[in-house]
């Protein structure tokens, strides 16, 4: 037996003159959103808060990570986001910009960490108060999300703050939800208010 | 249109003309014997004429249409076949080829008279169980894809994966354990995943032959569920111009398909030409309409046949390019996504009628060019195949921006085969043949899918050797054995999750084998027993696959690690850390048949026990910045399939008949006392069918039941909720077994009513399927997740012999 591998062995290498080492070429892996990260400018003259989840190998089964977010009681941020490819060195932002009528934020928060917006944001129902910034609206007029004002409660709070990004081509309306469609982002931060 | 029977290889025991004494043509002792039916009803034909083209030599037909010539001193002949009110038919015949079926044509009819030859020669063995489906029974069930026109043979059913996407299942196996020989060269193509139709289409298909027994030996690795032959129209040497145009329209999808095929002969030389197309918006569910399910495909090959003495070449062109569009709403991007698209009564972006196919598509072409020559000896028969095939898959995924006109999967494959046969004189009653097999395939990405490539680089070198043998023992048993090895090499180049290139090397080999007895019965029944064994090494995208492929993240055998409960992906794995084994199919199969003129049975029970099984199951959830996907990944382990298929006809008078079968099966993963994953359910049906003619009228028409029972041997079933209340939810923490993320589908009964009228050279059809508009999901179709399946069908069609 040990023979007949050598002589097909052999026989193979005889038939196969033209095998070729080619690696694939290398590709840009432009579609993955490795990092988002959340600027909150406070209205006063405070630093903003700055923080980013990183996701160290997109496609692969390594999980990201989220940061904390520390705010100050009754301020008003205006916090923006921006989307990245960081393998890459990618700016996603302005792709969702160009596709706003397809995109949409949606949020979640525990009740009580702001008070305004109040209640606990509109991934359960789309009805739930979001103060998006309507000079982003789409043409349609439906908001887009990239950049929200949040005002901080009184006292001290603790909770979860979510983020969601879904795609919804031919989907996004004026009743369209956080289950319609697919989602880009979907991200949850423990978040303080103190 | 009528229910004829379908024809099981009845085998002939009796001296066939091949097994003649050697070298018969130097002491004049040449025979050809041989059958002559009705095209129609197949019933034999009495005084039917046959003389020897150039020469005084004659004869006629018995009772039972029976013809023999002794005494000849050539091995090829031109047969002149006539009979006073059927159309006269010259056929090119030579003692190598089995004794012919002519089938004559009424002259009313334009219906052509027509040559079967080799109707045992197939799989080389006398104790599989072969199925054949040709002529009109195909004819109805054409312009379906091949899956679904399988899925008429009990045995065979059909694993769908989207609307579009069907192929044939063979006692619980499928994809890359089934082996398809489209017209002689095993069918390469990008077959790793479910979702990979044959790029084979139906229309251009004159015959097909399912062989659930063992075939391996004779081709070769994959075929561990058995070998499906599917054949273009034969060129018949001498004949006139002559085809046939069909068009039909259906109403679920506004489809409409048609496909024509021109034939003529000269003599030395005959050619053939075939074309085909489809065009097919969106389908309908009995609901809903299912957005983005529309298909395009166009076809065409051209044949030609060129014949000297003793020397019979045929050259053979195919291209088939198709776009199969993939349920919208199956698309989800994470695990609360897929939550809530499992739980939707409409699926998600569900839209009004569309021709339009958007992504998630498939685009896929394939060509073929083959040549193949047989060169005919005193007493033996040599044949070389060449073949080229090249195939081209790309798959678009649901993307931002400009990248939803990438592809994000663009694979090139081209094959390159080499067959070499010889049919060795008989010696002791031993007959058959020795043949080699070569392979040579080169895989490429094709760059700009901005992507990490899913499948890698990859070269396969395979060389097989194999011998068949069968022979007669006593006056009622034949016996078989056969023997083949194989060796591959396989040299793959990727990229991993940093962009970096990786290599790695395998060889893989094995010995597969068939022994085997079939024995005539006095009541005319045979029973046929077969052992044999058949192997597959590990595929591409079983041991390399990464990453995202439509809903699931999936990842291969040397893509992945688990450490305890983590599975980590950065790291791509070789030989030194982790060996792959081929797969090992151990199949017993026995098959009983027995016919009279009113009843006919066929009862087969299998057994395979498959070592290495490899399948692809939920192996839980991975975190991304989507939010957490389900995660899919390859397990290795050892499972038994084992059932059995029964068909019985009865007739109960000239015009109506009835025919039942079922098909049962149990699976079993043997290791881990476990139940697999995504197993067909068991099934049964009645066919009743009634024909009549009336003058140059004949009239058909069916009703057809079936009903698919729920898959009782399904895996627990964790709801994808678990997931998104408990993200760090372990699903193996406790329990190791298989999951799925929902229960198996109810069972379902289908009615199908079809109708055909034929008149001339014309034939008008009316087919309903799914009378009842049932609302139905199938087991093995993933859709199963989001979506129903097709509703009522209806579809006209026309068919002109030209």
């Amino acid at each position: 037996m040990k023979y007949l591998n050598i002589f097909m062995l052999a026989l193979l290498i005889g038939f196969t003159s033209c095998d070729d080492d080619d690696a694939p070429a290398a590709e840009n892996e432009e579609e993955v959103i490795d990092n988002v990260i959340l600027t909150f400018t406070p209205a006063g003259s405070s630093a903003p808060v700055v923080v980013s989840a990183i996701d160290p190998d997109g496609d692969g089964a390594a999980d990201f990570t989220t940061p904390s977010i520390t705010l100050s009681t009754d301020e008003t941020y205006t916090l923006t986001l921006s989307v990245n490819n960081i393998a890459e060195g990618e700016d996603i932002t302005a792709e969702i910009r160009e596709e706003d009528e397809e995109h949409m934020f949606f949020f979640e928060f525990t009740s009580g960490l702001f008070a305004d917006p109040a209640g606990n944001g509109n991934v359960d129902s789309r009805d739930g108060a979001v103060n998006y910034d309507a000079s982003e609206n789409d043409a349609a007029g439906y908001p887009l999300g990239l950049t929200t004002v949040w005002q901080t409660a009184a006292t001290a709070q603790s909770g979860t703050f979510r983020i969601i990004l879904k795609h919804q081509p031919d989907i996004k309306s004026a009743t369209s939800t956080a289950q319609d469609g697919e989602s880009d982002i979907d991200l949850e931060f423990d978040i303080t208010i103190n | 249109m009528r229910f004829r029977f379908l024809i099981f290889l009845i085998l002939s025991f009796s001296s066939s003309s091949y097994s003649q004494s050697t070298n018969c043509a130097a002491n004049c002792t040449c025979a050809i014997t041989g059958t002559i039916v009705d095209g129609q009803t197949n019933e034999p034909i009495e005084f039917a004429s046959l003389q020897i083209k150039g020469t005084a030599k004659g004869t006629t037909t018995n009772a039972e249409g029976y013809f023999e010539f002794t005494g000849l001193c050539e091995t090829e002949v031109d047969l002149l076949i006539s009979h006073i009110g059927y159309k006269p038919i010259t056929h090119h015949h030579d003692i190598f080829h089995e004794e012919p079926i002519v089938k004559l044509a009424p002259d009313n009819l334009i219906l052509e008279s027509i040559v079967i030859e080799e109707e045992s020669d197939v799989s080389a063995f006398k104790s599989n169980t072969a199925v054949k489906i040709e002529g009109r029974e195909l004819e109805q069930i054409k312009s379906a894809s091949l899956g679904n026109v399988l899925s008429s043979v009990a045995g065979v059913s059909t694993l769908s994966t989207g609307s579009n996407v069907t192929k044939p299942i063979i006692h619980g196996l499928h994809s890359n354990r089934i082996l398809i020989i489209n017209n002689g060269l095993r069918h390469e193509s990008q077959d790793w995943g479910q979702e990979h139709a044959p790029e084979i289409d139906a229309s251009l298909i004159d015959e097909i032959e399912v062989i659930k027994g063992a075939a391996a030996v004779k081709y070769g690795p994959n075929a561990l569920g058995g070998v499906i032959l599917v054949n273009p129209p034969e060129m018949e040497l001498t004949s006139h111009l002559h085809g046939d145009v069909h068009l039909k329209g259906e109403s679920n999808g506004r489809a409409i398909d048609g496909s024509i095929l021109l034939q003529k002969g000269y003599g030395n030389f005959a050619w053939m030409a075939q074309g085909a197309t489809r065009y097919q918006g969106d389908l309908e569910a009995p609901d809903y309409q299912l957005t983005n399910t529309g298909m395009r495909e166009m076809s065409g090959a051209i044949g030609l046949r060129f014949h000297r003495k003793n020397w019979d070449m045929k050259s053979y062109f195919s291209f088939l390019h198709q776009e199969l569009g993939i349920l919208r709403g199956s698309i989800t991007g994470n695990i609360e996504d897929l939550a809530d698209a499992i739980n939707d009564e409409v699926p998600d972006f569900t839209r009004g009628f569309s021709y339009d196919i958007n992504s998630p598509k498939q685009v896929t072409e394939h060509a073929v060019f083959k040549t193949e020559a047989f060169y005919n000896f005193t007493n033996s028969q040599l044949g070389l195949t060449y073949g080229l095939q090249m195939n081209n898959r790309k798959e678009f995924d649901v993307r931002r921006g400009s990248n939803n006109e990438t592809p994000s999967i663009n694979l090139e494959l081209t094959t390159h085969t080499l067959d070499v046969e010889w049919w060795h004189p008989i010696v002791n009653d031993w007959e058959g043949s020795i043949g080699m097999q070569w392979l040579y395939q080169d895989n490429n990405n094709i760059p700009g899918t901005n992507t990490i490539p899913f499948i890698p680089n990859y070269n396969n070198t395979r060389f097989g050797l194999f011998l068949t043998e069968t022979r007669p023992l006593g006056n009622n048993y034949q016996f078989d054995i056969g023997i083949r090895y194989d060796i591959q090499l396989a040299s793959f180049r990727g990229r991993d999750s940093s962009n970096d290139i990786f290599r790695n090397e395998q060889n893989f080999n094995s010995v597969s084998g068939i022994i085997g007895l079939s024995r005539t019965m006095s009541n005319g029944g045979i029973i046929r027993v077969n052992a044999a064994t058949a192997w597959r090494p590990p595929n591409i995208a079983e041991l390399y696959s990464f990453g995202k492929h439509q809903f699931t993240n999936e990842y291969g055998f040397y893509r992945y690690s688990l450490e305890g409960t983590t599975l980590s992906t950065d790291r791509v794995l070789d030989n030194n850390d982790l060996e792959v084994s081929n797969e090992l199919g151990y199949k017993l199969i026995a098959t009983y048949t027995y016919s009279n003129d009113r009843f006919q049975i066929e009862a087969s029970p299998y057994l395979n026990m498959i070592n290495n099984y490899i399948y692809k199951a939920p192996g839980g959830i991975s975190g991304t910045v989507r939010g957490t996907l389900p995660l899919f990944i390859y397990k290795q382990t050892d499972a038994v399939f084992t059932g059995a298929d029964v068909t019985i006809k009865y007739k109960h008078t000239d015009r109506l008949s009835s025919k039942v079968s079922g098909t049962f099966l149990y699976t079993k993963d043997i290791k881990n006392d476990d139940v697999l994953f995504n197993i067909p359910p068991n099934r049964l049906s009645y066919q009743l069918g009634y024909r009549t003619k009336i003058g140059e009228y004949e009239w058909s028409a069916a009703a057809d039941v079936s009903y698919t029972f729920r898959q009782y041997n399904a895996p627990r079933v964790i709801a994808p909720e678990v997931f998104v209340e408990n993200p760090d939810y372990n699903p193996f923490l406790d329990n190791n077994s298989n999951f799925d993320f929902t229960e198996a589908p109810d069972g379902y009964a289908l009615l199908n009513l079809s109708s055909a009228l034929s008149l001339r050279q014309w034939v008008f059809s009316v087919r309903v399927l799914n009378a009842l508009n049932t609302s139905y999901r199938q087991y093995t179709n993933l859709i199963r997740y989001f979506a129903d399946e097709q509703g009522i069908n209806f579809e006209v069609g026309v068919q002109l012999k030209l």
